[in-house]
């Protein structure tokens, strides 16, 4: 199994460069020109030429292609062609606040997704099915802007239950950084009232991006166990006179599971890219609304930077979940 | 047992959360930061709020019609010649580390802004080397330009006046500090930012400088503290304001939320007429609008009144001409164009006459985040298909069709934007969009060239006697709306969502009245 981790690690490195290599040229041909973006709004054309040059846009595009993965390599991201500030440092601070928000909301989708999943199979065509599974269609149907907005309607301004947006209440300090996650920090620290508050934030805008892949996550289980419950072992289980939920829990589950699993890993690439709109909404201070902010203002340092960090983070997580199913599934473990 | 404590949680749940608003004294702003924090390289609206409060310039605006009024600089002189200025600074000023302002942080200042070239740079590189700007005594800086530029003084507020000790500590490889700057201030304003609490644009705490040169006294209560905390949905940005979490939204604020805002209670839509004006850019250069005959017609085929009073509802002005007709130089008895589809159809018709290709797809690009640029294309869409023109609209981004104003190949054949107050001098509207010196820029995009135009807009822009000048402006105004060199719509009503708490909101379309220093908080 280690074998195949490492052996799965290096195959994330020519992912990654074709990665990088298509975001590179999309921007290039584009349309847009950095230059002009940073020259402002009451640049002179002389002055966009001067910024093109000193930038380096005048070179070829495998030369600066060229440059930017060298710089890469060693772990400098360069510095934001628009507000002079290092990429890396401006990544460092928005990724915790993304991973803890993408993170919650695969927690959510998973323990309820699996468990509302499980039970529909167990009790096929019965109320909770019909329930769970019109439910479900309704969560993969009903895009995250607009339940994001429904959401605040309800729980912020009608009901004012929720807090409308933001990881913390204004003026409310930072728990101290030591992994960047709020909930860990202050948990670390201690910190009990930041805790509260910024688990309170954090519900509605997780809850937001869960809902499609708590759908998905549902409907597979739910096929799976209903499969696993029509295979021989099951019925003899239950013929031999097992009592229902021991037939479940330690056999059709884990029988039913590895599908599931496999979605999670794909839905994270999806949850990173519902937290783009998402984050809008709530103000979130993650690299949602940071990638946003970068390709409107032409910032292509920012936009290279956030989409490696992003495969990156996507490669290793479908790692973990390939690992995961050699857990589950022994036969799969002999073969990794 | 189990019941109690289910509802016992349920409660704190619901119940337990620090108040909304922050404290009373201190203002919750949640208009846009600027994407870096350092004046000299960043330069747009956002950035005008942060400057305004941080930092000061020899010159600021103030109020609406806005005063250039002398702030560092008690005064100043200009030879005949238009060409040697010199500022006389206030004596005393510090920078919100102590240490005293004079002119050597002055010429620092500009001879740092010219190196870098970005930001407001462009304003001066035409006419100001660095090694010019120099030193008369410890509180006087001299101007030597290249050759006499009436809207000099005009372009004094783009100017912050940073601290160059400060910033010649935090130097990297010959960075003049950008980097630290970036995400610090090095200024004098009326407020300092709380580096450490600083979050590119998420927040910014800005705290009272109590010491700032202007003094108080014309404020009996002012704010303390003021969390710039930006909220960047509409519609967060409205709900945020009627739930009290934020005292101010941005000057944006789209028609369809005026109502909803005039009808809450505890808030109130602050209107004031601004110099931000809406333009349909036509490229006189690519046929069919390189003809003069369908240029008219698609200046007679768009609605003008629908869009304002039924779109719009009427929060803004008609505005006929490349100037705002609040400022000087614009004629008070130019009405510019009207919709009147017959008349278009009869230009159009001559212009067909003329060879003119009318039969070809156009297209007009519009900005997919800002809704107007839609709204304001789709309704020329419809004038035009009423005279047999086909109108394509085509997604793009402030960015890219800056961009592709490069050049005159790649400028789209229309496009929508606006054009807001960078200083407030006809220069930045009709000097930089119809000289063809400026060709190349987003602002002269229609690549419109007069001869005639040319000659006035420069002698308007070396003259110094502002009646003189004026009588160049109107002149080229009235040429460039004959010529129907594009569509102009527009003059902007500044829409900003407020708080009934908040006093003493001075609007001036230089920073649209975010300027905390004249505000107070109802207690």
């Amino acid at each position: 199994m280690l074998l195949f981790a490492i052996r799965r690690l290096l195959l994330i490195l020519p992912i990654l460069l074709g990665l990088l290599l298509l975001t590179f040229l999309m921007l290039r041909f584009g349309g847009s020109d950095p230059a002009a973006a940073i020259a402002g709004d009451i640049a002179t054309p002389q002055q966009i030429e001067e910024i093109r040059e000193g930038l380096g846009l005048n070179q070829p595009i495998i030369v600066q292609f060229w440059d930017y993965l060298k710089d890469a390599a060693r772990g400098d991201f360069g510095v934001s062609v628009y507000s002079n500030r290092p990429v890396g440092l401006d990544i460092a601070r928005r990724l915790p606040a993304t991973l803890e928000l993408t993170f919650a909301a695969l927690l959510i989708a998973t323990v309820f997704g699996i468990g509302f999943g499980t039970l529909a199979g167990v009790y096929r065509n019965s109320i909770f099915d019909y329930v769970v599974r019109i439910v479900s269609v309704a969560g993969l149907a009903a895009a995250s802007f607009w339940i994001a907005i429904m959401f605040q309607l309800v729980f912020a301004m009608e009901l004012d239950v929720l807090p409308l947006r933001g990881r913390l209440p204004t003026g409310m300090e930072a728990p101290q950084f030591i992994t960047g996650l709020y909930l860990v920090d202050c948990l670390l620290t201690g910190n009990l009232a930041t805790f509260w508050e910024a688990f309170r934030h954090m519900i509605l805008p997780a809850v937001t991006i869960s809902l499609g892949g708590l759908a998905t996550i549902a409907r597979f289980t739910r096929s799976a166990v209903i499969a696993s419950m029509q295979s021989e072992f099951a019925m003899y289980e239950e013929a031999v006179g097992y009592p229902r939920h021991r037939v479940v829990f330690p056999y059709v589950l884990r029988n039913s599971l590895v599908t599931p699993v496999t979605q999670v890993g794909l839905l994270f690439g999806a949850f990173i890219s519902n937290a783009v709109a998402v984050e809008a909404v709530f103000d979130w201070p993650g690299l949602g609304s940071y990638l946003v902010e970068a390709i409107f203002t032409s910032d292509y340092q920012a936009v290279l930077a956030v989409t490696l960090v992003i495969g990156a983070i996507y490669g290793l997580v479908n790692i973990l979940v390939d690992l995961t199913h050699g857990l589950l599934d022994p036969r799969v473990a002999e073969r990794m | 047992m189990k019941k109690l404590l289910v509802a016992v949680c349920s409660a704190a749940f619901l119940m337990g959360s620090v108040p909304a608003l922050a404290a009373t004294d201190e203002l919750v702003w949640g208009d846009t930061l600027p994407k870096g924090l350092d004046p000299h390289v960043v330069y747009d609206v956002p950035m005008q709020m942060f400057m305004l409060n941080t930092y000061d310039g020899l010159y600021r605006y103030i109020g609406n019609p806005p005063e250039l009024t002398p702030w560092l600089a008690e005064s100043h002189t200009v030879s005949a010649d238009g060409l040697t200025w010199q500022f006389k600074l206030r004596d005393g000023v510090t920078f919100h580390d102590g240490s005293p302002l004079t002119a050597d942080d002055v010429i620092y200042s500009f001879k740092r802004l010219l190196a870098m070239g970005k930001g407001p740079s462009g304003a001066f590189k035409p006419v100001l080397k660095p090694e010019n700007v120099t030193k008369v005594d410890n509180l006087t800086v001299q101007f030597t330009l290249d050759h006499a530029y009436a809207p000099f003084l005009a372009t004094m507020p783009l100017v912050s006046i940073v601290n160059e000790e400060l910033l010649k500590a935090h130097e990297k490889d010959g960075d003049f500090g950008a980097e630290w700057l970036a995400s610090n201030e090095a200024g004098s304003g009326a407020y300092s930012l709380d580096p450490k609490t600083y979050n590119p644009q998420e927040i910014a705490d800005l705290y009272r400088n109590k010491n700032h040169f202007y003094g108080w006294d014309d404020n009996p209560s002012p704010i303390d503290v003021v969390r710039a905390h930006p909220v960047k949905e509409t519609s967060t940005r409205v709900f945020a304001l009627l739930r009290g979490d934020i005292d101010g939204t941005d000057g944006y604020l789209p028609t369809d939320q005026v109502e909803r805002v005039e009808n809450a209670e505890g808030v109130h839509v602050q209107k004031d007429e601004s110099m931000r004006i809406m333009i349909i850019r036509m490229n006189n250069t690519r046929p069919p609008f390189d003809n003069l005959n369908f240029r008219k017609c698609v200046s007679y085929a768009f609605q003008y009144d629908g869009f304002i009073n039924v779109v719009l509802k009427g929060l803004v002005t008609r505005n006929p001409g490349p100037l705002p007709g609040n400022l000087w130089g614009a004629p008070k008895d130019v009405k510019g164009y009207s919709y009147d589809i017959a008349k278009a159809k009869e230009y159009c018709d001559a212009a067909r006459a003329e060879g003119a290709p009318l039969d070809r797809d156009l297209e007009i690009h519009i900005q997919s985040a800002l809704d107007q640029t839609t709204q304001s294309a789709q309704l020329l869409q419809q004038g035009l298909s009423d005279v047999g023109v086909n109108l394509k609209l085509v997604a793009s981004t402030w960015p890219n069709l800056t961009s592709q104003a490069g050049t005159a190949e790649t400028t789209p054949d229309m496009w929508v934007h606006w054009v807001s107050t960078y200083f407030v001098d006809p220069e930045n509207w009709i000097g930089q969009m119809y000289d063809s010196n400026f060709h190349g820029t987003w602002k002269a995009s229609s690549w419109y060239q007069n001869d005639e135009v040319d000659r006035l807009l420069r002698e308007a822009r070396s003259e110094t006697d502002q009646a003189e000048r004026a009588k160049r402006y109107e002149a080229a105004y009235r040429q460039i709306v004959d010529d129907a060199a594009d569509i102009w719509i527009y003059n902007t009503v500044t829409l900003r969502g407020v708080s009934d708490r908040v006093e003493g909101l001075k609007f001036s379309p230089v920073g649209s009245g975010a300027e905390f220093r004249w505000m107070s908080l109802k207690q």
